[in-house]
């Protein structure tokens, strides 16, 4: 089954999480799990349930019932900045941008890096904030003409970019991308297919999220199927393209289900 | 690109940002003409720029509450509250005035608090939370000048905040103007010149896009005259007023935290975007907590200059304050939508507002129509803010 002689273990667990919206039962005991250096992508269709199962884990939201591991420690999230002093930083699937700040302030948006403490109060650098940022954009192949744009004036692609670049900016051990590539072309596809690459040479543990199959084929390791806020499939990405498309299809649709007797019981 | 065709350019692009300008010279241009230059004269420039201390603080912290998206409808009455027991405490308790003063601003700092305590934890809307504070504090103002009516403050030290003048220096050159006051003057100039050329330095140097040199020069040229023809002004008559010298700092303080600091950066994140703000780690709540606490500090600073400038705390005092403080914040160029505006603007916004009831009340301009006209410009700034958020830069 594995095709790398790698040993893997998990950085990450979810057991059982479930989360309600009111009457919505949104995930119903969710299990999932991320290896040491992998890449797992994330697929099911609309309200699967997948961003809510994401943001459970970026600390967004607190899950009604179930437990998070960190490298086998047990771990509760009160708030998104827990889960960033754990190293796991999350693209969301509208980019959470501050419209009224530049490019360079929302890259570094609750991270300000700080030359000069006076008591609580941070003063903030804005130089190597700006001279980092352009570094992040250069890395991701992105065209912006300048890190003190407003965000507002940036057109979709852009902003995506700013996105990504703010969640790999800081070196994150696990990293969540929620549909990374919806608004992009062609080719910049290819360099956040290519980015993803890279952060996992460099160590990352990468979840994606996406409607594209063929991108999860291209740089998965494994696949998870959501489907009515439960997890369906869970298998290593092999085979041909088609065969891997088809089998994806089956369960997001629901005519296949490997864990429906589990339920049931 | 011929000169013209830059300044236009310059003007189209940061018109949101020179727009108050422009008003407020238009107004005292108009004003001036129209009461044969006494609205110009020393002295009611001294009077106008007292007279705009206890709004013009109000507006500073405004401007930050509707940056985040929320409004303080109770800082007027809330003011008059606080000025009347800074009274209270200096008269009847007999207390020092440090002590009296820092009392009060702490009182401030705690309404501040239970505003933002209904609104942050409870969720109550900030319009419907502070009409509550309105009604609470007009009651408590009320209550405290029932038995005597108008407390007379009878403390040279207090009263000098909104009636003294700083002390001059005892030389004999020039004994028709307070020479401090010039001197001042000069400071801000020099360390504006040398802030702005470095700055532009090290913009240079980062590759950062710049003002044109000449169009560079010109600015420097202005805003200096401008800076000396008002120290000019002032050391004309009795040179800088203690009111003048509070609330250059508040807008100094509060310019630096906003611009240069963290907690500034965080402000505005949470108005442009709560919700990104709440992802990135940032604390709604937390941010709501500081911003209304401050708005009750310098409610607090407000009745005092206002108690102290008339020596007495009123039974009305601080009405319709928080109107002015409004007008002033959507004048000088805060968004109702969240996340825009500066405090340097709210301090020009003060003054355009301030400058109009002077210029009426120079004009002998009947009361009912000078409040049509502050509608007309408050409306004006508003139909400003709207048209130009999508064009500006
Ligand atoms: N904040 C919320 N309040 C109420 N309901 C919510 C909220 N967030 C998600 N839901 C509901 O939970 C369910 C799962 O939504 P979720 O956003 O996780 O789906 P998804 O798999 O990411 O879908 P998509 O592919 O469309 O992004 C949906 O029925 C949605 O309406
Ligand atoms: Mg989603």
């Amino acid at each position: 089954m594995e095709s790398t002689t790698r040993t893997r273990s998990p950085i990450v667990e979810l057991r059982g999480i479930k989360k309600n919206f009111g009457a919505v039962q949104a995930l119903r005991g969710v299990d999932l799990m991320l290896n040491h250096n992998e890449v797992l992508g994330l697929v099911g269709d609309n309200a699967a349930g997948k961003s809510t199962l994401m943001k459970v884990l970026s600390g967004a939201y607190i899950p009604d019932d179930g437990k998070i591991f960190i490298e086998g420690r047990e771990v509760r999230f009160s708030s998104p900045m827990d889960a960033r002093r754990e190293g796991i930083e999350m693209v969301y699937q509208d980019y959470a941008l501050a419209d009224n700040l530049n490019v360079a302030a929302n890259v570094f948006l609750g991270r300000e890096a700080v030359r000069l403490k006076l008591g609580p109060i941070g003063v903030m650098d804005h130089h190597y904030m700006e001279q980092e940022t352009k570094h992040l954009l250069k890395r991701l192949k992105i065209n912006i003409a300048s890190v003190r744009l407003k965000v507002e004036r940036l057109s979709g692609g852009q902003r995506q970019a700013v996105a990504i670049a703010r969640a790999t900016a800081f070196d994150a051990k696990v990293i969540i991308m929620d549909e990374p590539t919806a608004a992009l072309s062609v080719a910049a596809i290819e360099k956040v297919l290519d980015l993803i690459r890279t952060l996992k040479a460099g160590g990352a543990s990468i979840i994606i999220i996406s409607h594209r199959l063929e991108d999860i084929y291209h740089v998965g390791d494994r696949m998870i199927v959501l489907r009515h806020g439960r997890k369906v499939h869970d298998s290593p990405i092999e085979g041909d393209i088609h065969e891997f498309r088809e089998r994806a299809v089956a369960y997001m649709v629901g005519a296949r289900d490997d864990f429906r007797e589990e339920t049931l019981a | 690109m011929t000169f013209i065709a830059l300044t236009r350019k310059l003007l189209r692009e940061n018109i949101r940002e020179y727009g108050m300008f422009i008003a407020l010279f238009v107004i005292m241009g108009v004003f001036t003409i129209t009461t044969d230059g006494v609205f110009i004269s020393s002295r009611n420039i001294v009077n106008l720029v007292n007279q705009t201390g206890y709004i013009a603080v109000l507006a500073v912290g405004m401007t930050l509450v509707i940056v985040i998206r929320h409004i303080d409808l109770s800082v007027g009455f809330l003011a008059g509250f606080l000025g009347a027991v800074a009274a209270v405490a200096l008269v009847f308790w007999h207390w020092p005035v440090y002590l009296a003063i820092l009392f009060v601003l702490g009182l401030g700092v705690l309404a501040g608090l239970l505003t933002s305590f209904l609104v942050a934890h409870f969720g109550i809307p900030s319009f419907v939370a502070t009409l509550a504070g309105w009604l609470g504090y007009r009651g408590a103002l009320q209550l405290v000048t029932r038995n005597t009516g108008t407390i007379i403050i009878p403390n040279d030290a207090f009263n000098a905040i909104g009636n003294g003048f700083i002390p001059d220096i005892p030389i004999d050159i020039l004994p028709e103007m307070h020479k401090l006051t010039l001197l001042l003057g000069l400071l801000g100039i020099v360390l504006f010149v040398i802030s702005e050329v470095s700055n532009r330095r090290k913009m240079q140097s980062y590759h950062f896009e710049v003002l044109p040199r000449e169009m560079f020069i010109l600015k420097l040229v202005f805003i200096s005259a401008l800076l000396g023809a008002i120290a000019w002004v002032l050391a004309g008559y009795q040179g800088l007023s203690w009111t003048a010298v509070v609330v250059l700092a508040v807008v100094l303080i509060y310019d630096f935290i906003t611009t240069k600091t963290v907690l500034g950066r965080h402000i505005y994140a949470v108005g442009g975007n709560p919700e990104a703000a709440e992802l990135s780690g940032i604390s709604v709540k937390r941010i709501t907590y500081v911003v209304f606490g401050s708005m009750g500090m310098l409610s607090a600073l407000s009745g005092i200059l206002f108690a102290s400038r008339l020596q007495s705390a009123t039974t009305t005092a601080g009405t319709l304050f928080e109107l002015d403080a409004i007008a002033a914040a959507f004048v000088g160029g805060v968004s109702a939508a969240g996340g825009v505006g500066k405090v340097t603007g709210a301090l020009i916004g003060a003054l355009v507002m301030t400058s109009l009831t002077s210029g009426m009340n120079l004009m002998g301009i009947d009361i009912s129509y000078q409040y049509i006209v502050r509608a007309l410009v408050l409306a004006a700034a508003v139909i400003f803010d709207v048209t130009t958020r999508n064009t500006g830069k």
